[in-house]
């Protein structure tokens, strides 16, 4: 038979003082942990793309990225007349060659400078890109030398207010608008015109290839020719899957987060330790009284264990409380596969919190069990005449 | 028997509460050192000798924007300048490595090269030996080591950036710079790899002295002032710090966790005290009736605080010292980490941490024990 | 050999145990029948044996030698979870102590041995409310032990302690930490559980103004019986 739950709460919270500094500690783990996991999450979406699945992206074989992949011209015109392309109700491929850019600017207030992705890509580029909004000014005119900035980036760079122009090495470019890309990677991006991009940074090489192909059996077997033939030396993939492998920047991320859990948690695990055996230390004779009673051994492992694990949840929920109010901060860093500024923010997402919570429980546990098992262990006898 | 006697053998009556104290000081404080020690290769800068005569020069476009290769006429013009050669980062993958390869290819000119890598040391023949052959390369000690290589190997890399893969034979092995890590080749041969663009990623200069070094720099970026290619001419340290920049948000982070580690050492190590102090509370009431004062009781607390969080230290800060110069940390971490040394400066910081903790912790207990009163500390019953 | 009327027969019992290097006999071959509704004292000096031999009678330790019966069951050859349901069903104690649980009120105090039953919670609820009712604490019902006096915490554990129903009340110089008025008002709750309620009652005590409220006095000395 159990012994009531009650006993292990009201246990858990009246002695407070000795107990809060333990409470306090696993309340640390936990939001050093939901927060650096929020941070890599937060990155990963923004390096993602919950693109067209139709898509098929083609870069440069052995590129990590986009923006360092170079495809020579002759390798658009073999590919675009390929008969798995769909085609446009002006019979014309739907194949959008775009050209990466790196360019640094400063940022706003005296905040440095970072490298910004530009790309240049066509209308059709723009086509297979619905996820990709307007919100402010208007797109680019082809032929002209107008940019279309992310909005997340237009805040922190200078100059990037519609009708301000930046220069980049012998250009000045105007910005005309604002774009918006849901929350994916184009947010981080600044649009312009394809040829005019080639030409202003001497650039005669692509670095990627969009396809929409004509279906679905089509698309694999477009895969599969562009893999198999030497000629091209190029890979390609569904853009989903290749957004899919961004995750360079927010891997190590998720490594420290994970690496400072655990080591933070032996010290929690030691303070929770700590604190258990002295709970049990000052009730050895209330311990011995419920034996005497008639409770089990296992009454009391189990009731010390609800107390410590119910302790450390509370550490668990102030920790993601904590966390949370950092969630939606918007901030950047360098990507890592783009060499570019990417905008962020923090995710704190249910799943994030559950496991932060599993995990404060978790240390609460293996913190009480020795304690749990020492005190039930004591005889009787010699817990009556304690003092 | 004396009170120092008296505190050592009270501090380990109670050997496991003892143990797991010092266990969670010495957990924190671990996790503090690896912290700076992470942060510390990541945005450090390394200074050599030649790095305040080194300038760097890119296009001013960015980092990834080529500059062309009839710049070198102009930059061999500038005075002040005793050397100038080309820089292109390769960037490939190793065919050895899966993912990362933690160690840069730069396409140079052999004959330019060594003055610019001001305290590297390499036999004289060897050095000729890469002069004379376009396919070969020179590697630093510190990936010959750590990839078991000698004079003669063929590496292989797979091209990430440019279109095209490099088969190089291995000439000469350099050390005696503070980054022994680089391999370097013919910028020539790249070019044929390529169909000649007539392109190169970056310019290194030595600046002929330190006084000059800003004067030559100024000059750089005037050549080259509306010009199709404008430049970006920096010392070596700002062309670093200018990545360090853009990682600017992480070093804020790393510094943020460090102090929530403090706090949280904090924590752990008042609650252990106050939770030992109570325990004592009979003890401390006897030694007040039997005549000892205030001050020797104080001196007591503190001793054990302090003690405990030495006791942290060594074992967490002394810890990390060895097994980070022990383990091989750039194969634990797949290239991302190479040195991670731990400083002096860090272990001293270890060090006032945990003796700031020890005091610190130490007051509360202190407070409760001038205030008791004998006759109630003789009534404590646990 | 157990009859009716003795509720506890004792046979050569003894005990001892080992104290650092030296043996320590606690109890040494004591035989002793006891019978129903008494209300029987073990007194004796210090060290003399006599919680040991209560605490053997009670179940909560165990002789090295010799057997006793309790109600027929000799509770020396049961084992560790046997005994705790056996002490859960026969056994009230009552401690010098009190040793109530501090985070409990007195109802859940009282309430503890029950939840090791089979009761619903209404059945319960009743038998917690006649036992406070005996002590006379009922309108205390919903304190904790840090809001009664010594006294009535004395008497929610004597409360407790008859909450399963159980034959036999054993008592730990239930009086030592109480002041007289309310070590009279405990005596005489434990006296008139012998005598209206036909208890047994074993008390250990040193003193023989509390002595004097038991049936039978035995003295205990060095582990022997005296007297």
């Amino acid at each position: 038979m159990a012994l009531p739950i009650r006993y292990s709460l009201r246990n858990a919270l009246v002695r407070w003082r000795s107990t809060i500094a333990t409470v306090l500690g696993i309340a640390l783990v936990v939001f050093v942990f939901v927060l650096l996991q929020s941070l890599a999450a937060g990155i990963e979406k923004s390096s993602g793309n919950t693109g067209d699945p139709r898509n098929i992206m083609v870069v440069r074989k052995g590129s990590t990225a986009e923006s360092a992949s170079l495809i020579g011209r002759q390798n658009l015109q073999d590919i675009r007349y390929l008969p798995e392309i769909a085609r446009n109700a002006n019979g014309e491929p739907v194949i959008s060659a775009d050209v990466l850019v790196l360019v640094n600017l400063p940022r706003r207030n005296n905040g440095g400078e970072a490298n910004v992705l530009l790309r240049g890509l066509t209308p059709r580029g723009m086509e297979l890109r619905p996820q990709v909004h307007l919100t402010a000014g208007r797109w680019f005119e082809p032929g002209k030398r107008e940019v279309v900035v992310s909005a997340k980036l237009a805040r922190r760079f200078a100059n990037f207010d519609i009708g301000q122009t930046f220069k980049s090495g012998s250009a000045t470019l105007t910005v005309v608008g604002w774009l918006e890309g849901g929350g994916s990677a184009f947010d981080s991006e600044c649009w312009l015109d394809a040829d005019e991009c080639r030409s202003l940074f001497e650039r005669d090489m692509y670095s990627s290839f969009l396809i929409r192909p004509t279906d679905a059996t089509a698309g694999e077997k477009l895969i599969a020719r562009i893999e198999a033939d030497r000629r091209f030396k190029l890979k390609a993939e569904k853009e989903v899957d290749y957004y899919r492998k961004q995750t360079m920047t927010a891997a190590p991320i998720k490594w420290l987060g994970n690496f400072l859990a655990v080591t933070m948690s032996i010290g929690a695990v030691f303070a929770a330790m700590n604190t258990m055996y002295a709970a049990v230390g000052s009730r050895t004779r209330e311990i011995g009284t419920l034996r005497v009673l008639g409770f089990r051994r296992r009454a009391v492992i189990v009731a010390l264990l609800l107390e410590g694990g119910f302790l450390a949840l509370l550490g668990g929920v102030l920790g993601c409380a904590i966390a949370f109010y950092w969630n939606g901060y918007t901030t950047a860093t360098m990507g890592m596969e783009t060499f570019s500024e990417i905008v962020f923010e923090f995710r704190v997402t249910p799943k994030l919190v559950i496991e932060g919570l599993i995990f404060a429980v978790t240390v609460g546990l293996i913190g009480t069990l020795l304690p749990a098992i020492r005190a039930a262990r004591l005889p009787v006898i010699a817990a009556l005449k304690s003092l | 028997m004396n009170l120092p006697g008296f505190i050592v053998r009270n501090a380990f009556r109670n050997k496991r509460r003892f143990a797991l104290s010092v266990s969670s000081v010495a957990a924190s404080l671990f996790l503090l050192i690896t912290l700076q020690v992470a942060l510390r290769e990541l945005t450090n800068p390394i200074n050599d000798e030649g790095s305040s005569l080194r300038i760097i020069v890119r296009n001013k476009v960015s980092l990834a924007q080529p500059l062309p290769a009839r710049q070198l006429q102009v930059l061999d013009k500038i005075p002040g300048i005793v050397t100038v050669s080309p820089f292109s980062f390769f960037g490939g993958l190793y065919k050895g490595d899966e993912k990362f390869t933690s160690f840069a290819q730069f396409a140079v000119d052999p004959k330019r090269t060594l003055p610019l890598l001001a305290d590297a040391k390499i036999p004289k023949e060897q050095l000729d030996a890469w002069i004379a052959d376009q396919t070969s390369c020179i590697v630093g000690q510190m990936t010959v080591d750590r990839y078991g290589l000698k004079i003669g190997d063929r590496l292989q890399f797979t091209g990430q950036i440019y279109p095209c893969d490099l088969d190089l034979k291995i000439v000469g092995i350099y050390h005696g710079t503070a980054d022994d890590r680089n391999l370097m080749f013919h910028q020539k041969y790249l070019d044929e790899l390529l169909g000649n663009p007539g392109t190169v990623g970056t310019w290194w200069v030595r600046a002929a002295s330190v006084a000059e070094a800003p004067l030559v720099t100024d000059r750089i970026n005037k050549a080259f002032a509306n010009s199709s290619a404008e430049v970006r001419a920096e010392s070596e340290r700002a062309f670093v710090l200018g990545f360090v920049s853009m990682w600017a948000n992480i070093k804020t982070l790393i510094g943020g966790i460090s102090i929530v580690v403090i706090f949280a050492l904090l924590l752990v190590t008042v609650s252990t005290m106050s939770m030992a102090i109570r325990e004592r509370f009979r003890e401390l009431a006897i030694l007040k009736a039997i005549g000892f004062r205030r001050r020797e009781l104080f001196a007591f607390v503190l001793a054990e605080s302090f003690g405990l969080a030495m006791c942290g230290a060594v074992l967490g800060a002394g810890g990390a010292w060895v097994i980070f110069h022990s383990i091989n940390i750039q194969k634990l971490t797949n290239g991302l980490f190479v040195m991670f040394e731990v400083t002096p400066k860090m272990m001293g910081l270890a060090f006032s941490v945990a003796a700031l903790l020890g005091v610190l912790a130490a007051i509360a207990p202190m407070f409760t024990v001038a205030r008791t009163s004998v006759v109630q500390g003789l009534k404590t019953l646990d | 050999m157990a009859t009716p009327e003795n509720i506890v027969t004792i046979r050569n019992l003894s005990k001892v145990y080992a104290q650092g290097e030296i043996q320590v006999t606690a109890l040494d071959n004591i035989s002793l029948n006891i019978a129903t509704g008494e209300f029987l004292t073990l007194m004796g000096p210090s060290g003399s044996g006599k919680s040991t031999l209560l605490h053997i009678i009670a179940g909560v330790d165990r002789p090295t030698s010799g057997e006793c019966l309790v109600q027929g069951v000799d509770v020396t050859k049961l084992n560790e979870s046997q005994l705790a349901d056996w002490r859960n069903q026969n056994v009230g104690f009552v401690f010098q102590t009190f040793n109530l649980i501090p985070v409990l009120t007195a109802f859940e105090n009282v309430e503890l041995p029950l939840l090791l039953t089979k009761l619903k919670r209404a059945q319960r609820r009743k038998q917690v409310e006649a036992a406070l009712e005996l002590v006379g604490l009922a309108d205390r019902m919903h304190h904790l032990p840090k809001q009664l006096s010594g006294g009535q915490e004395q008497r929610v554990a004597i409360a407790r302690a008859l909450v399963t129903d159980p034959k036999l009340v054993v008592a730990d110089e239930p009086t030592g930490n109480l002041d007289s008025h309310s070590a009279q008002e405990v005596l005489g709750i434990l006296q008139s559980l012998s005598r209206q309620a036909g208890k047994t009652v074993i008390m250990v005590t040193h003193d023989p103004k509390a002595a004097a409220f038991g049936s039978r006095s035995i003295h205990l000395e060095k582990g022997e019986l005296t007297n």
